[in-house]
């Protein structure tokens, strides 16, 4: 039997941990980044549902497990497809979730279908255990060293196959695994096995159906325009990357009013669905005159020929600015190769290529990998467009990490000028103002620490009608460049805000809550301002959420002020994170606990507070480290689908290795070891690796790779020690109570993938890993009480 | 970024404002209003929404600082719901924008009655509106201006905004499928210009097309969310100012 049931758990794993790395592209692009806590919610729902469905049909189950698990997992492979193609048809608005009900319904609706396979997967897996009365190692073994092989089988994927394709991954998957269970042990073959596994095929060979973005999107935007048409398209690990050319774009951020010229045809340049940049037509040989005519070229006001860095590859148009405001070299950071190539070749027809005059390079790699690596100066470093006037803006990247505008990245950049080198930050204003002002208070602690004082006469704020500038150096700003600052605004008709005109200075409102969150920020006392309605303290690496500006103790505060008209300022990557957590509990509460408590313990075996705070503690746990490591995981790999591929990979390879070996230590007294080998484990090498982590960033990706997995390894090896010696406890007195420990786990897991988030929002990594560490050692404490009887 | 492309002009079937009729018959007078009670959604006794909309502008709007009682009067008299999907129209007073489809929203109402109380629209005036949209915020300025042009790049909105302020019974608004970045160079100069697609820079061609002493209004922001409004103005010698303007409620939150 175990020679059939082993390899179809190892598809069978492969094709779900597959299906959640591919989920996380495919829900990027058709809606918004971040969407791993929802997905992972959604895989825990689906396994902690397994384990309730088995125990409400486990005496009739009981009768023929293995034709039970055969079907199931049959019948879980064309989910993989269909459940995704079903969600789809959902017409699933996350901007109504406020304030329709219906839109919770159909988001309900949305997130149950697409638990759906992992509800079918886990019911197939867990049937051994329940069931089978094998050993639990080995098939826990199976089970995650699939995982671990879904995953890394994944990435490579996404560099092989169209966004559209990718859930061909866990289809195929899904089908070897239903190849092992085609018969039954001596039988021949089944023909309604048979017939399923033809309707897999079937599924691999049609094509996919094309991905509905959210309308809201820039891409599903410009799609709409009347003559749109997609010109290239490149994937790859990084993301999803589309040029559209559409007559109807004219896109110029904070252009001055003093331009009267035309802005020449445009292609816009697509990451995942959100606009990325833009390459002007035929502009290679002589730039367009517009592009002298923003706030974000003051650096090339004051520096004549600069030596450029710019971070992010911003379509041709940062390129261009450069030539056409007098750069002497160009160096961009971008680490979506595909990006790089579907410019630079696919593009190169449309956008007449790069100027010749001005020597470009190109570094493929991470911002901070970069500053960290290479030892040159420049004398402007550039970051733009740190906050954004497109659908970027509505704040769902408030839950994205963006480890160059933490301290530790400032920090980086400014080790990088020159004398007289600038480093240049420009985005979007807002009211009340947040990123201009959130720029500028970790740009002066960084000058502060470096003993660069006073910051404030080393700092330039400008703005336009809708953007502002500011640009840093290390020495004090000579009063000959203040007055150029002035010309500059005054030619071009923007403000110049820091350093202050003088009391005579006039505006609205906005103009002076501007100037004075300015003034602030570069001379008021240092640290954070309790009575602030947002969070503009500078961050760190610990929680590098620039863009999270919410405080939870002003919300109530906000709504007392604002009353009805506080929509605008709503960050919905954070709306969206509570409610989707609200969301998967309701639904969690509803199908794993509801479900649960009704049914009765017959055997009278240890289904009791024990069992359920150890599995709660469990799942919890194990998510809370995981996707913490994830995080960091981001800094150290450089991009998100890479550490989320080696974080769940690795955590499922080391801790099946943990599971298959678990019986060695299921003793009382060897768990205690195991437990407190937990908690260092997860601490020390959390605390390693986010130590380590600057030095690493110098690295190649090999070594930043291996670090990532050894730091990680010894704690994820112990971490799959728990769960199936508590299993197998609970198994010896009668494994009735199986099903239910399945089913708080699941539970608090579903729980764990957004508390993991909001606890990083929050609390910082640092915090959420102690807190995880702290609740293996509570789980520690209840081990003995799992599997005793309270009554014989 | 604004997304406006040029298209053949589709003009509608109304156009321009009639002609004050100068008979003052009150029996005539009694009889049309009788009759435009009758056909008129807005105005008829049993229109379910009155209340809703008495209350959307004396809580969201005036009591939010909006206080010019042509704008209040004319925005207690367009019909919102009508400008939204059947499925939505329960929430067309509500204090939030609505999406109208194609990934387009109606704006809050109070957006929309600072938007155009700022304009200071005058009985005379010609108006260009850039993003027509579902048509509510051109049905609003027409009852305070002469002649309402409105330009939306999207034909399906273009189409169905037409028909719903044909259907409401709006002769002064003229609504054609095109590229709004471009303006309306044939009705220009206009008096005052609203962009009510949310936009990433003042095009050119508007500011010329902006009449001397004309005003300019535009949201920045993406949907569902306005955050800076910039105004301009152009004064009678054609010299231009910029400023952004702040909605009272994020005055409020500043503390001014």
């Amino acid at each position: 039997m175990a020679a059939r049931i082993v390899p179809a758990v190892f598809f069978l794993s492969a094709a779900t941990l597959a299906n959640e790395i591919v989920l996380i592209r495919l829900l990027s692009f058709r809606f918004w980044p971040h969407f791993v806590p929802l997905i992972v919610s959604q895989a825990m729902l689906g396994f902690g549902g397994a384990g309730v469905a088995l125990q409400i049909v486990r005496r009739r189950a009981e009768r023929s497990p293995g034709r039970l698990f055969a079907w199931m997992v049959l019948l879980a492979a064309p989910t993989f497809d269909l459940a995704f193609r079903a969600s789809q048809s959902v017409s699933f608005d996350p901007f109504l979730l406020l304030w329709d009900p219906v839109a919770w319904l159909r988001f309900g609706g949305f997130f149950l279908l697409l638990a759906v396979p992992f509800f079918l997967s886990g019911v197939a897996m867990a049937i051994p255990f329940a069931f089978f009365r094998l050993r639990p190692g080995p098939v826990y073994a199976a089970s995650f060293a699939g995982s671990a092989a879904g995953a890394l089988i994944a990435l490579p994927f996404l560099m092989l196959a169209p966004t559209g394709d990718l859930l061909r991954l866990p289809l195929a998957l899904g089908a070897v695994a239903c190849a092992f269970v085609l018969s039954d042990k001596g039988e021949g073959l089944r023909k309604g096995r048979a017939a399923m596994l033809c309707s897999v095929l079937f599924l691999l060979v049609i094509p996919p159906g094309d991905l509905k973005l959210s309308p809201y999107k820039d891409l599903a935007a410009v799609r709409n325009l009347p003559g749109a048409r997609e010109i290239a398209v490149r994937f790859g690990i990084s993301g999803d990357y589309r040029a559209v050319f559409a007559p109807g774009v004219h896109s110029a951020p904070g252009l001055s009013i003093r331009f009267a010229g035309e802005i020449p045809p445009q292609a816009t340049l697509f990451a995942d669905g959100e606009l990325r940049g833009i390459v002007p037509k035929d502009a290679g040989r002589t730039p367009p005159a517009y592009l002298g005519y923003f706030p974000a070229v003051l650096p090339y006001r004051l520096i004549e020929h600069p030596r450029v860095l710019q971070l992010g590859l911003r379509g041709t148009e940062g390129v261009l600015t450069a030539a056409a405001n007098g750069a002497s070299t160009v160096t961009v950071v971008e680490p979506a190769k595909e990006l790089v190539r579907l410019i630079r070749e696919d593009l190169s027809g449309f956008s007449g290529g790069w100027p010749g005059s001005l020597p470009v390079e190109i570094r493929e790699e991470g911002v901070r990998n970069f500053l960290a690596r290479d030892r040159r100066n420049f004398d402007v470093i550039e970051a733009t467009d740190i906050s954004s006037s497109t659908f970027s803006s509505l704040g769902v990247h408030a839950t994205g990490e963006t480890f160059l505008l933490t301290r530790e990245g400032i920090r980086a950049a400014l080790s990088h000028l020159g004398e007289g080198g600038l480093l240049a930050f420009s985005g979007w204003l807002k009211a009340p103002p947040r990123e201009n002002v959130k720029i500028l208070r970790t740009i002066r602690a960084e000058l502060s620490a470096a003993r660069l004082v006073p910051a404030a006469d080393r700092v330039a704020v400008i703005h336009g009608w809708g953007t502002f500038s500011v640009v840093a150096r290390r020495t004090p700003f000579p009063p000959a460049e203040i007055d150029r600052v002035r010309r500059f605004c005054s030619d071009y008709g923007y403000s110049m805000v820091w350093p202050a005109a003088g009391a005579g200075t006039v505006g609205g409102a906005e103009e002076r809550v501007l100037r004075e969150a300015v003034s602030d920020a570069m001379t008021g006392p240092p640290g954070e301002r309790e009575t602030e309605l947002f969070d503009l303290s500078p961050v760190t690496d610990d929680s590098p959420y620039f863009h999270r500006f919410l405080r939870l103790r002003t919300l109530p505060e906000f709504k007392r002020l604002l009353g009805s008209q506080w929509i605008p300022f709503v960050e919905w990557g954070i709306v969206f994170l509570v409610l989707s957590l609200g969301v998967s509990l309701v639904l969690a509460a509803m199908l794993l606990l509801l479900p649960a408590a009704f049914v009765r313990d017959r055997t009278g075996e240890a289904a009791t507070i024990s069992v359920g705070g150890y599995f709660s503690a469990l799942g919890l746990a194990y998510m809370l480290v995981e996707l913490t490591f994830l995080k960091v995981g981001i800094l150290v790999l450089g991009d998100t689908i890479r550490a989320a591929g080696l974080a769940i990979g690795g955590f499922s390879f080391f801790s099946g290795i943990g599971s298959a070996l678990s019986g060695r230590w299921e003793s009382e007294r060897a768990m205690k070891r195991v437990f407190a080998g937990i908690a260092v484990c997860v601490v020390a090498g959390f605390v390693i690796l986010s130590e380590a982590a600057g030095s690493l960033l110098a690295h190649g990706w090999e070594m930043r790779t291996a670090a990532f997995v050894a730091t990680l390894a010894p704690a994820a090896f112990l971490m799959g020690i728990p769960f199936p010696a508590a299993i197998s406890r609970l198994a010896a007195a009668g494994g009735s109570a199986i099903p239910f420990a399945w089913a708080v786990n699941g539970f608090f897991s579903v729980a764990g993938a957004s508390l993991a988030s909001i606890g990083a929002l929050w609390l910082g990594f640092r915090w959420t890993v102690v807190i995880g560490a702290v609740l293996y050692v509570m789980a520690g404490l209840l081990y003995q009480r799992v599997g005793r009887k309270i009554r014989s | 970024m604004i997304f406006c492309t040029t298209q053949e002009g589709v003009h509608s079937d109304a156009f321009g404002e009639t002609e004050p009729v100068k008979i003052a018959a009150p029996l005539l007078t009694i009889a049309a209003v009788v009759l435009a009670a009758a056909l008129h959604p807005a105005l008829a006794t049993d229109d379910p929404y009155l209340q809703q909309r008495a209350a959307m502008v004396r809580d969201q709007i005036e009591r939010e600082g909006v206080s010019d009682p042509r704008v209040l009067a004319a925005m207690r008299d367009v019909p919102r719901h009508l400008f939204v999907s059947p499925s939505l129209r329960a929430k067309a007073y509500e204090p939030y924008p609505l999406p109208i489809g194609e990934g387009q929203t109606i704006s809050q109402p109070y957006i929309v009655g600072f938007m155009t109380q700022i304009l200071r629209l005058k009985e005379t005036d010609r108006v260009l509106e850039v993003g027509t949209g579902s048509g509510y915020q051109a049905a609003v300025a027409a009852k305070l201006a002469a002649e309402v042009y409105s330009v939306e790049i999207l034909e399906s909105l273009a189409v169905r905004s037409r028909r719903t302020l044909s259907d409401l019974g709006v002769r002064n608004v003229v609504v054609r499928q095109g590229d709004g970045y471009y303006g309306w160079e044939e009705k220009a100069p206009f008096d005052a210009i609203i962009v009510t697609c949310a936009g990433g820079h003042i095009p050119p061609s508007l500011l010329r097309q902006l009449g001397n002493g004309g005003r300019m209004i535009m949201p920045v922001g993406g949907p569902f969310m306005t955050q800076n409004l910039v105004f301009i103005e152009k004064d009678a010698r054609g010299s231009i100012t910029h400023g952004n303007v702040l909605p009272v409620a994020f005055v409020r939150l500043l503390g001014h």
